[in-house]
């Protein structure tokens, strides 16, 4: 049992070789499909262990830490791998088709190599326990995306990618620079060791500058408001199963870092009371999530009106977190679970409604409804979860953040946060104005086969059950919250 | 199982029957059995409400101590009688007025009349903030496609302002107080409210505020325009939902809100009389836009957002004899409101009648449709022998006993204002001569029946009103 969070790593990266040497695009699918499933499957019992028996470790090689390197599962770490492996599950399955058409027949496995090696990526950023690891998952992660997104067969995506190879590299370097600070001070790189040095360091100024550093590293990855540009790009050139899948998991990636790093290894310093630091990020956030919606409001593509859609709610996620009380940081866990769900289903349907189109313009959108009603139905419903309407998952997050805003007596950025979600209903409108108002339309709607429509079902049920029983959402967010707030994690 | 909750199960099957059968012609023979049995369903709870009354049905929690919850109590026996009771008269009448204005999307207005009314219903058998904001917000998405029903460039304008009006006030205003109140008091229970303790009056006045303008079902100022601009439903959609369901679901939520989780503790408030000014505001602008309008619908909706207002008014003095008023003028503004609408749409369908001005002489062509328009407005303005002058007797009598001056000079001159625009239509239509008089053109007799029937009936409610004075007056909350 004790061998799960490493053979959650191992297991991929012994299929990729695999891959290579196939190299045929059926069996490359085949392949990575049996990863997958894996995969969820083992972060499953992972998960069902921690949640009765409690944290997971593993030493690699037997050496314990601060000389060997651990890695480490516990509830927050749980969750996250959860919802990736879940994330990475659905795209993979409903991608076949998808990556035929984008992706050049003799590009395809490595393709599908990137992939796999993001998601490693991914899932070894949640597992290690060593935060110099940390910053080698991220750039393992980060340079398969690279790939992942410049093959979007244009030449925007070329550029899309490279923007953010060089906004990304910048930003690994501050993450870098943050851990070389640590280490000087401490002279160890073990999260859980870190932890405990840091409480009796007295140089608290060169913290602070980690501190910083971090901020800026981490906003990068996780497209925090004033960073957020190259988000934009990425998702509306790369190919759209990529967007789908990078919905779901990259900016949420960071912020588990965040998590991990604020509220975890630094918890005891109180990173965020430190100059005020929350404060000024609370309001630089806010100001964010007013100008976001409002360029969501005035695009027409629709991939940039959900990737501007995707930073506002981020700001809202942040905006939670920082506040620092229970509520507050169960909203937020809630709302990275539930936006990465709502997104994901919204671009998943895009995806295979458009699988051809490599720009999906508002106008695209027309008569959809008399040609696909039932998708359109889902689409409606995936909508109005993001507006946050009741019965769906977007509205317990709404209730939660909202409710941590007035607990904390942030009065005026209560009513932003009320007008901004509204204002959401204003892009999302114009969607469904699309969809069911206008006629005729000149771009082409495929056909959905059965099987990709039972993803786009499945995701629509779990919007609708999330809103309703919250159990799995809440119940764990909640109980990570207390243990952060006070103390046992 | 309980009653109620049978009922919300039985509406919710035949939604899914008659989604079902939505390509059949004959679907609104299944609309009207399904409105009747609908009415049967909650008289029986009516006659076994001693069992009912304060049973609660806890469906899911949804999170600590937010649950979807149902229970039962007089307020809402009251709204679901009335209710329940005109949508099947309305539907008896739009089965016809749907073939005779020529509607070829009739699948789409019984699915979603169907749809509101058991939003209706779940709004009246909620039992807490959170069910009840739920079916709010499902009453607004389900009555949307029955206000674009047309689907023509107006009706989509139209509806635009409607959803976003209701949707966006209730998300701006009523969730926020909801979760207020939540994480102030802790509990948003209707069956067991905890009262606001140890907060300052700011915020207790604000929450109010937000309660207030977050409904804006019950179409107070400066939040009242969807209800003009829901006019151009079909005027089924307009008698029911815009002058009974859906309004009076804001109207009850506000009650109920004003009536249980704040009690009467609050009204020894001085800065109640904010409230008391918007909502007598309302009613003297609504009074005089209604004044001018020419389109009959347009002036039965401004009179309606001014009515509502003096429920609200009753509510919110939170006197007893004003809380008796509101509650009987809940039921008597509904009986006399879908008259006048229902009226107003036999005008247009038979005779091309819209405005006011085109309404000379219709009496010799149209009498029982006349005479039931000449009830209908006087229970708006509020003269005996109709019932109106009932509830406006108790609330004149409410208004004096708590001494709100201002208030009654403003129910005084709104009556007068009222007798303004309701007086030259039954002038009109008596003692005109116009072109309508030579018509061929005969009301139509299955329009007339059930108008004539609730017309009959709101003139019995004058002469059989003890009962019900008193049945409302038993209502727990009169100390």
């Amino acid at each position: 049992m004790s061998q799960i969070p490493v053979l959650i790593l191992i297991l991929p990266l012994l299929f990729v070789p695999i891959i290579i040497l196939m190299r045929m695009f059926k069996v490359s699918y085949l392949i990575i499909v049996v990863s997958s499933v894996l995969n969820f499957l083992l972060i499953t019992i992972l998960t069902i262990n921690v949640f009765t028996n409690g944290v997971v470790f593993y030493e690699l090689g037997g050496w314990p830490p601060p000389i060997g390197i651990r890695l480490n599962a516990d509830m927050l770490s749980c969750l996250f791998l959860m919802l990736i492996g879940f994330m990475n599950l659905v795209c993979i399955i409903s991608c076949k088709e998808i990556v035929e058409k984008t992706v050049s027949s003799s590009k395809v496995y490595l393709f599908y190599i990137a992939w796999l090696l993001c998601n490693t990526g991914f899932t070894g950023i949640i597992l290690t326990d060593d935060i110099f690891n940390m910053f080698v998952f991220l750039e393992i992660s980060s340079l398969s995306s690279y790939y992942l997104i410049s093959q979007g067969n244009q030449k925007k995506s070329t550029f899309a990618a490279l923007q953010y190879l060089f906004i990304g590299s910048i930003g690994a370097i501050f993450v870098l620079f943050a851990i070389g600070l640590l280490y000087m001070i401490t002279g160890t790189l073990n999260m859980q060791d870190l932890t405990k040095q840091l409480a009796v360091v007295e140089e608290k100024q060169i913290i602070l500058f980690a501190i910083v550093f971090l901020l800026a590293g981490v906003g990068i990855k996780s497209a925090l408001f004033p960073l957020h540009g190259w988000l934009i790009k990425t998702y509306a050139y790369s190919p759209s199963i990529v967007t789908t899948y990078f919905s779901g998991t990259s900016t949420k990636i960071g912020i588990y870092i965040f998590f991990r790093v604020f509220l975890d290894i630094l918890n005891n310093i109180g990173p965020l009371t430190l100059f005020s630091l929350s404060d000024i990020l609370i309001a630089l956030s806010s100001i964010g999530v007013v100008l976001i919606t409002y360029y969501a409001i005035k695009q027409t593509d629709v991939k940039k009106m959900l990737a501007y859609s995707s930073v506002g709610q981020l700001s809202y996620i942040f905006i939670a977190m920082i506040l620092y009380i229970p509520d507050g940081i169960t909203a937020s866990l809630v709302h990275v679970i539930n936006h990465s769900i709502i997104k994901t289903s919204l671009f998943l349907t895009l995806t295979l409604l458009f699988i051809s189109k490599k720009e999906v313009l508002l106008t695209d959108l027309a008569g959809l409804s008399s040609k696909q009603p039932i998708v359109t139905s889902c689409f409606l419903i995936m909508s109005l979860a993001l507006v946050g309407l009741p019965l769906t998952a977007g509205f317990i997050s709404k209730w939660y953040l909202i409710l941590s805003l007035i607990q904390s007596k942030y009065w005026m950025f209560t009513s932003i946060v009320v007008l901004t979600s509204f204002m959401t209903l204003f892009y999302v409108w114009k969607m469904i104005d699309q969809v069911y108002f206008k006629e005729n339309s000149n771009g082409e709607m495929f056909e959905l086969k059965k099987h990709q429509f039972i993803p786009i079902a499945f995701l629509t049920l779990l919007i609708i059950y999330l809103g309703i029983e919250t159990s799995l959402t809440v119940g764990v967010s909640q109980s990570i919250a207390y243990d952060i707030i006070y103390g046992v994690i | 199982m309980t009653l109620y909750l049978t009922h919300l199960i039985f509406l919710t099957l035949s939604l899914v029957i008659l989604y079902i059968l939505r390509h059949k012609s004959n679907i609104s023979r299944y609309h009207n059995f399904i409105s009747l049995f609908s009415f049967v369903i909650s008289l029986s709870i009516f006659l076994k409400r001693d069992l009912l009354l304060g049973t609660k049905v806890q469906l899911i929690e949804v999170f600590d101590k937010v649950s979807i919850t149902f229970y039962l109590d007089e307020i809402g026996i009251i709204f679901l009688l009335v209710s329940n009771f005109l949508w099947f008269l309305t539907s008896l009448y739009a089965s016809r007025y749907l073939v005779l204005n020529d509607y070829n999307n009739q699948n789409i207005f019984y699915i979603f009349f169907l749809f509101a009314m058991l939003a209706t219903n779940g709004i009246i058998y909620s039992e807490n903030l959170f069910t009840i904001f739920i079916f709010y917000e499902i009453l607004t998405l389900s009555t949307y496609p029955l206000v674009t029903l047309k689907k023509n460039e107006d009706s989509l304008k139209s509806g635009k302002k409607y959803l976003f009006i209701l949707l966006g006030t209730s998300v701006i205003f009523l969730l926020p107080a909801i979760i207020v109140t939540y994480s102030v008091t802790g509990s948003i229970s209707f069956s067991e409210p905890i009262p606001f303790s140890g907060v300052s009056e700011i915020i207790l006045i604000i929450t109010m505020l937000l309660f207030i303008f977050g409904t804006a079902k019950s179409a107070v100022m400066p939040f009242h325009k969807w209800l003009p601009s829901a006019m151009v439903a079909p005027t089924p959609v307009s008698a029911l939902l815009h002058a009974v369901a859906v309004v009076k679901s804001g109207v009850y939520i506000l009650t109920k809100i004003f009536l249980l989780i704040y009690g009467a503790g609050v009204s020894s408030m001085t800065s109640m009389q904010v409230f008391v000014v918007v909502i007598c505001f309302t009613i003297v602008a609504s009074s005089v836009i209604a004044l001018r309008q020419d389109s009959i619908k347009l002036r039965l909706a401004y009179s309606t957002i001014g009515q509502l207002s003096y429920i609200l008014l009753g509510i919110i003095i939170l006197a007893p004899l004003s809380i008796l008023a509101a509650l009987l003028h809940f039921i008597f503004h509904a009986f006399g409101k879908i008259v006048l609408f229902l009226s107003a749409g036999i005008f247009a369908t038979n005779f091309k009648v819209k405005n006011v001005s085109e309404m000379d002489g219709l009496a010799t062509i149209a009498p029982l449709t006349c005479f039931s328009m000449t009830v209908g407005a006087l229970i708006m303005i509020g003269l005996p022998p109709t019932i109106g002058f009932i509830s406006k007797w108790y609330l004149l009598l409410g208004l004096s006993s708590s001494e709100e001056y201002l208030a009654i000079s403003v129910i005084i001159i709104s009556t007068l204002l009222n007798a303004g625009y309701y007086l030259p239509m039954i002038y009109k239509v008596y003692f005109n001569d116009g072109t309508n008089a030579n018509s061929k053109i005969r009301e139509d007799i299955f329009l007339v029946t059930p108008v004539f029937l609730v017309t009959l009936i709101g003139i019995m409610m004058f002469f059989l009103s003890t009962p019900i004075v008193s049945f409302v007056q038993q209502i727990g909350y009169m100390q």
